[in-house]
C-alpha cells in the first residue's frame, strides 16, 4: 500500500505536519529533558502532533507546532489584550478570546489595597499578564509584571483595537522587529500593544496615522518580508501627495 | 470484467476533490469540501465555556448542527449528526479543554451523493482550521455495493439509487511517523465509523472496507497537501 511510502522520515523539523503523526521518539532521546510546546502531546514513548502546522525545534530543548488560529488558548506568562465583561466584589471578569472567561482579581495591580481597588468600566481594553491557566479553572490574570510592578500593564486609553489571528500576533512581537511595523516605524510615530491572543491595539497623534498602520497590520498576514515593506512604502506614499 | 459507471470512472476511481479553508470570516474555523457535485461546507465555532445538559463536563464536548440545503431537517439529517457528533468525539482529544462546547455547523450546498462522508471530511478539515486538538485525521469515503456483486467507490445520486446496498466507511488518515515501523497492522488500519444501509452479505462487506482502505492513501495525501500549501502562504510571512 502507498501507506509504506511515507512512513519513517528521520526527522520532521521544520515539515509541515497534520494531526497524528507522530515526530519524536523517546525512546532513543533518553538522557535528555525536552520541552513540549503547543499542539503536541504524549503518548507513551511517542510524541505526536494534535494541530496542523510546522512543526519546530529551538535550541537546546523546545519543540512545538507553529500555527496561527482565530481562537486563543490561554499559556501562563503570555502577554494579551483583554476586555472587561463584568465585575463582581473585587474581581474583574475579562474576555481574552479563549475558551473561558478570565478571572482578574482587583488587587493584582501594583499599590492596589482593599480600599483602592481600580475601577475599570464594562469594556474597558487591558495589557495583561496570564498567571494562572489550570484545567477546570478560569485563567488568571495579573496587571503586573512578575516582580509587581506595573511596568507596561494596565488599561489602554484612547487608540483602536482589532482582532487578528495568533499567528500574525506573534509575527508583530517576534524579534527582530517585524518588517512591517519596522518600515511603518521610519516614517510615522505611534504606539503599539500586541496580545498574543490576536488582538492589537494602536494608537497615535493622528487618526490617520492609526488608520494606515491598522490596515498595513491586517493586509501584512500573507506577505513575505520584502512584499511587506513594498505594501507600506505603496501606502505611506499614497498619503504623501 | 468492468462495471459501466455513467461518468466513465473506474470502479475505484474518486471523483474530483477539492477543499478550500479559512473561508468563513466569524467562525473560528471553516472548510468547504466538494467531491464531484457533492459540495458541504463546515464552520466550527469554539470552543466554548460550558457543556449541555447530559454531557460529561470533565471531557470537551461536541455539538453539530446539519442545515439541509433547503427545507428543515428529518429523520435522516438528524441520524447525519448523531453520526457526525460521533466521529467527532473518537478523533478530537477531550481532555485538553474540558467543560468546554465546540459548534460544528454543516451546511449543504449540494448533493450529489456521498453526502455524508462528504460532511464528515468537511468537519474533519474545519477543525484542523479552527485549531480543535485531534488525535488524528479522518477520512471518509462511500461505497457501494451493484447487484452484480461489484464495489465502487464514491458514487453519485444517480448510482447510489441503482445500488443494492451502500456503506459509509470512515478511517484515521495516513500519519508520518518517526517510529521505526512496528510489527502488525497500522493505524490507519483501523476504522472509526461504519454505516451500512440495505443488505449485504459479510464477505461483500469486507470487500467494500478492503476497497475503502485502498481509497483513503489518497484522500489522506489529498488533506496533507491541502494543509501544506496554505500553511506554506502563511509561514512565509514569519
Amino acid at each position: 500500500m502507498s501507506s509504506k511510502v511515507s512512513v519513517s522520515p528521520t526527522s520532521l523539523i521544520d515539515q509541515i505536519v497534520v494531526p497524528g503523526d507522530v515526530v519524536l521518539d523517546l525512546s532513543n532521546m533518553t538522557n535528555q529533558t525536552i520541552k513540549l510546546g503547543s499542539g503536541l502531546r504524549q503518548d507513551s514513548d511517542a510524541i505526536s502532533a494534535m494541530r496542523a502546522g510546522k512543526f519546530s525545534y529551538s535550541k537546546p530543548n523546545k519543540y512545538w507546532v507553529e500555527s496561527s488560529h482565530k481562537r486563543y488558548i490561554p499559556r501562563t506568562e503570555d502577554h494579551v489584550l483583554g476586555i472587561v465583561v463584568d465585575y463582581k466584589a473585587d474581581n474583574f471578569w475579562v474576555d481574552i478570546k479563549g475558551p473561558q472567561i478570565a478571572l482578574l482579581p482587583g488587587l493584582a495591580f501594583e499599590g492596589a489595597t482593599r480600599r483602592s481597588i481600580p475601577k475599570f468600566e464594562v469594556g474597558t481594553l487591558l495589557y495583561l499578564r496570564v498567571v494562572k491557566t489550570n484545567i477546570g479553572m478560569n485563567p488568571e490574570l495579573s496587571g503586573t509584571d512578575a516582580s509587581g510592578k506595573a511596568s507596561v500593564f494596565g488599561p489602554l486609553k484612547d487608540g483602536f483595537m482589532f482582532e487578528t489571528s495568533t499567528g500574525l500576533s506573534r509575527m508583530l512581537l517576534s524579534s527582530p522587529t517585524c518588517p512591517v511595523l519596522e518600515a511603518l516605524g521610519k516614517k510615522l510615530s505611534f504606539e503599539i500593544a500586541t496580545g498574543l491572543n490576536g488582538r492589537v491595539w494602536v494608537n497615535a497623534a493622528a487618526p490617520r496615522s492609526v488608520i494606515i498602520v491598522a490596515n498595513a497590520i491586517m493586509n501584512s498576514e500573507t506577505l513575505s518580508a520584502a512584499q511587506q515593506r513594498i505594501m507600506v512604502e505603496k501606502l505611506l506614499a499614497k498619503i504623501s501627495d | 470484467m468492468e462495471i459501466d459507471r455513467e461518468d466513465g470512472r473506474t470502479p475505484n476511481q474518486l471523483r474530483p476533490l477539492a477543499c478550500s479553508r479559512n473561508i468563513l470570516h466569524r467562525p473560528h474555523g471553516s472548510a468547504s469540501w466538494s467531491q464531484g457535485d457533492t459540495k458541504v461546507l463546515a464552520a466550527v465555532y469554539g470552543p466554548k465555556p460550558g457543556t449541555r445538559k447530559n454531557e460529561n463536563p470533565e471531557k470537551a464536548c461536541f455539538e453539530v448542527i446539519w442545515k439541509p440545503k433547503s427545507g428543515q431537517i428529518g429523520k435522516a439529517e438528524k441520524e447525519f449528526e448523531m453520526i457526525l457528533k460521533k466521529t467527532i468525539q473518537s478523533i478530537c482529544v477531550l481532555t485538553v479543554n474540558p467543560n468546554t462546547t465546540t459548534s460544528v455547523i454543516i451546511q449543504v450546498v449540494h448533493d450529489d451523493g456521498s453526502l455524508l462522508p462528504c460532511a464528515i471530511n468537511a468537519a474533519c478539515a474545519a477543525l484542523v482550521d479552527a485549531g480543535i486538538p485531534m488525535k488524528h485525521l479522518a477520512v471518509a469515503i462511500c461505497c457501494c455495493l451493484a447487484d452484480s456483486g461489484y464495489v465502487v467507490l464514491d458514487p453519485n445520486k444517480l448510482e447510489e439509487k441503482k445500488m443494492t446496498a451502500f456503506a459509509y466507511l470512515v478511517f484515521p488518515n495516513t500519519t508520518l511517523s518517526v517510529l521505526p515501523e512496528v510489527e502488525g497492522e497500522p493505524v490507519e488500519h483501523g476504522i472509526i465509523t461504519s454505516v451500512t444501509h440495505g443488505v449485504m452479505s459479510v464477505d461483500d462487506y469486507f470487500l467494500c472496507v478492503e476497497n475503502g482502505r485502498a481509497a483513503t492513501a489518497s484522500l489522506s495525501a489529498f488533506f496533507r497537501k491541502n494543509f501544506q500549501q496554505s500553511q506554506g502562504a502563511s509561514s512565509k510571512a514569519g
